[in-house]
Formats: structure tokens, C-alpha cells, sequence
């Protein structure tokens, strides 16, 4: 039996579709899940996926009013029985938000966030790399990667700069919560591979149990090669798998 | 040197504001209303706050005034029930400030904050610990974010 997962909605949420495909494509049993779902309904599902957008047009906060939201209840009650639960640029925001991660200390409070882009604050959309920066099994997500794998995935955000204080910083590094660096596409993360000045130069971020995932740049969107800058063939080429997907072999693999 | 402080808020309904006040009440906050502003903090040199002002009026990025109203505050610091945000490290400008490509006169520094102030009944402004309960609930990020309550 194919494992059910929720890809959250909710109002302003705009890349539901393309990350329910790529759940779709590595055999898992997607469902779009909105904001008006029941408690029983969230709690049906294996695992989540907050995907990328403008969740309640990012009042106050990018994530902020979502993270607070009676659907992730149910979510934070998933997340505490270890079922997987996946953030995408704006979910990666979310979770932040809700506390999910790093998650020190079981407090349901922010510790860290991703805020504004530096420099400038602008918005950003382009093409990037992230490498695994932990041990696979580190993170339940990750596991069936290779050690230092190379994602490519598409950073589209204004707010995506990781931001916490110094002590927090160093506790998450100390601890294996520093999931994904930004990288080129060989792996090299010194030189201008950052866009965001995001500390550290980190892309994701996991929890303390390692089934907690906050990726900023968007793996669904370099899911299938004619998504991916350079590599554009035949039109069979570029219904081919990129790889952004992955990243979604390895959620669904941690799902069997 | 003279500080300045002018408010710009919405005159047209604030949707954020509304979003904000029933999150807080679904979280537990006691309060009846809650109001927000773009709060500018200017320092400028001696004989320049007219001019300062009249440049505001004319940014549009600042002051629109088909959907805002822009008040010049008497003093100085917080309003009862009221708190400042910003961004660590964003929200500050040094002189030359610039905003929408023109300098503002006789400025030295400049510091944008959300202004947020709380209501608990009637236009009674609350209590300060119920602002800093909303803080912490949900108005001010303690990772990047500062509140001057």
C-alpha cells in the first residue's frame, strides 16, 4: 500500500501542484490537503508537505500566520510521532516558524527564521545547488541519498537568508541540524554560491529527530530535465527525471 | 539635532491588521482591536524638519495618499499599548538616505518600524504585558527581529 501523504494549502499557497507531481512520480499517494480539513483528516495521512508560495500572502511574516494555523495542529502532533514532514521554501518558512525545527529543547517556539535576503532584501530566482551536509541517516528524508550528494533546485524567494543567533547557530551546527548547504554544481561551496547571505551558507535545516525537513530552494521545480537550465535535449530528454526528484525518491523511500 | 516621527497608516481596510487581531484571539489574546502603522523614526539636522516632511508627502513608496494618512507625532517613543518592530540589520538607514532614489533633507539616520498597537476594549490601549504576550506570541520573531515595547 502506497504511503499517503498531505501537501498542505493553504490560502496563498501557489506550488501545490508541481510538488504533489513529484510526489506522484516516486509512487507516493499524494493529496492536496487545505486549510479547512478536518483534525481527523490531517491526522489520516503518513507525512506532509508544506509546499512553496505565499501562505495567507505572508502577513506579518513570510509563514508566520500559517505556522499558527489550526491545520498544523495536526501536523505537530505528526511531527512529534516521527512521521515525516517536509517544508519547501515557504513551508521551509512555516516550519521555522512553528518551532519545528531545529526544534531545541521540544519548545513549539521560533528559534530560528528565514528572513530577508541579503543584499537588499530583493527577491531572488535562480538556479542553484545544495549538498548534504550531514550524515544521510542523519535526517530520515535524506537517508537514501548518497554522503554529499548534489541537488539542484531552483531558489525563488525574497526571504530565504537564515537568521538565528550566534549561540543557536553553533548548537545546530554542533548538532547535525545544518541539512543542506548551497554549493556549485560540482559541490564547492566557497565563491558566490549563496544567494540569499544566508548564514552559514545553509539551504535547509532538520529537527532534533531527523523527520523534520525546511528546504528554501524548490527540488520540484528541477524535478524533470526540462526544468533544468543546460539540458535541454530531445523532447524524451526533457520528460526525463532531473535531479531535484531525488530528493522525493528518498522521502518516498523512507516512507515503505 | 531633532528627531521626527511620522506615522503612515492605511485609511483603506487593513487586512494584515485583521489577520493579525484573530490570530492572536484564537491563540488567547484578550484584546478588541489591534491597528497598524508604518512608523518612521527620522534624526535630522536643526531647520530641516518642514522640509523632511514635505518630501515624505511626496514619495509614494512611503505615502500614498489615495489610501493613507500621515500623521507627524508630537513626541518621541511608543504610544500607550502601542510596539515597534524591525528587522535586525534591515530597517536602519545612515546618511545619505535615500528612499525611492531621492535623498531626504538634513536626515543623518533613519529607522522604518512596524508599529502595532493593541486594544483591549472601547479604544482602551492594553496593558503592557498583554503587548508583550502578542510579541512573543506572534508579532515579533526573536531571531531577526527586535520589539522596543
Amino acid at each position: 500500500m502506497k504511503a499517503r501523504v498531505g501537501i498542505l494549502v493553504f490560502p496563498g499557497t501557489n506550488s501545490e501542484e508541481e510538488t504533489l507531481r513529484a510526489c506522484e512520480a516516486v509512487g507516493l499517494d499524494a493529496r492536496l490537503l487545505h486549510w479547512t480539513a478536518s483534525s481527523q483528516q490531517v491526522r489520516a495521512f503518513d507525512a506532509y508537505v508544506l509546499s512553496g508560495g505565499f501562505a495567507y500572502e505572508d502577513r506579518v511574516r513570510a509563514g508566520a500566520i500559517a505556522a499558527r494555523d489550526r491545520l498544523m495542529e495536526g501536523v505537530r502532533e505528526g511531527a512529534a510521532e516521527e512521521k515525516l514532514v517536509l517544508g519547501i521554501c515557504n513551508g521551509a518558512q512555516i516550519l521555522l516558524e512553528a518551532g519545528l525545527a531545529p526544534d531545541f529543547d521540544g519548545q513549539a517556539l521560533p528559534q530560528a527564521g528565514f528572513t530577508r535576503n541579503i543584499p537588499g532584501g530583493r527577491f531572488r530566482s535562480t538556479h542553484v545547488h545544495v549538498k548534504l551536509a550531514i550524515a544521510p541517516s542523519r535526517c530520515a528524508i535524506t537517508a537514501s541519498l548518497q554522503s554529499e550528494s548534489v541537488v539542484p533546485a531552483w531558489a525563488s524567494h525574497g526571504e530565504g537568508r537564515l537568521a538565528a543567533d550566534a549561540y543557536v547557530l553553533e548548537r545546530m551546527r554542533a548538532h547535525g541540524h545544518l541539512a543542506f548547504l548551497y554549493c556549485d554544481r560540482e559541490g564547492g561551496t566557497a565563491g558566490e554560491v549563496v544567494p540569499n547571505g544566508s548564514a552559514l551558507g545553509v539551504a535547509a535545516v532538520t529537527n532534533r529527530t531527523g523527520n523534520v525537513l525546511a528546504i528554501m530552494p524548490h527540488p520540484e521545480r528541477d524535478a524533470w530535465t526540462f526544468m533544468h537550465p543546460e539540458e535541454y535535449g530531445s523532447r524524451a530528454d526533457m520528460l526525463a527525471p532531473s535531479g531535484g526528484i531525488e530528493l522525493f525518491k528518498s522521502f518516498a523511500a523512507a516512507l515503505r | 539635532m531633532k528627531t521626527c516621527v511620522i506615522e503612515i497608516a492605511l485609511t483603506i481596510p487593513d487586512n494584515e491588521a485583521y489577520t493579525a487581531l484573530t490570530t492572536l484571539q484564537r491563540l488567547g489574546a484578550v484584546i478588541s482591536d489591534l491597528q497598524r502603522a508604518d512608523v518612521w523614526r527620522f534624526e535630522a539636522e536643526d531647520g530641516y524638519e518642514t522640509a523632511l516632511i514635505d518630501r515624505v508627502r511626496t514619495l509614494e513608496t512611503m505615502y500614498n495618499p489615495n489610501k493613507h494618512e500621515m500623521r507627524v507625532r508630537d513626541r518621541d517613543g511608543r504610544e500607550p499599548g502601542e510596539v515597534w518592530i524591525d528587522d535586525l540589520g534591515h530597517d536602519e538607514i545612515e546618511r545619505p538616505v535615500v528612499i525611492s532614489g531621492r535623498e531626504l533633507p538634513g536626515v543623518v539616520r533613519a529607522v522604518r518600524y512596524m508599529g502595532w498597537r493593541l486594544f483591549v476594549s472601547e479604544g482602551r490601549p492594553a496593558p503592557t504585558e498583554v503587548v508583550r504576550s502578542a510579541v512573543a506570541t506572534l508579532l515579533c520573531h526573536p531571531a531577526f527581529q527586535r520589539a522596543i515595547i
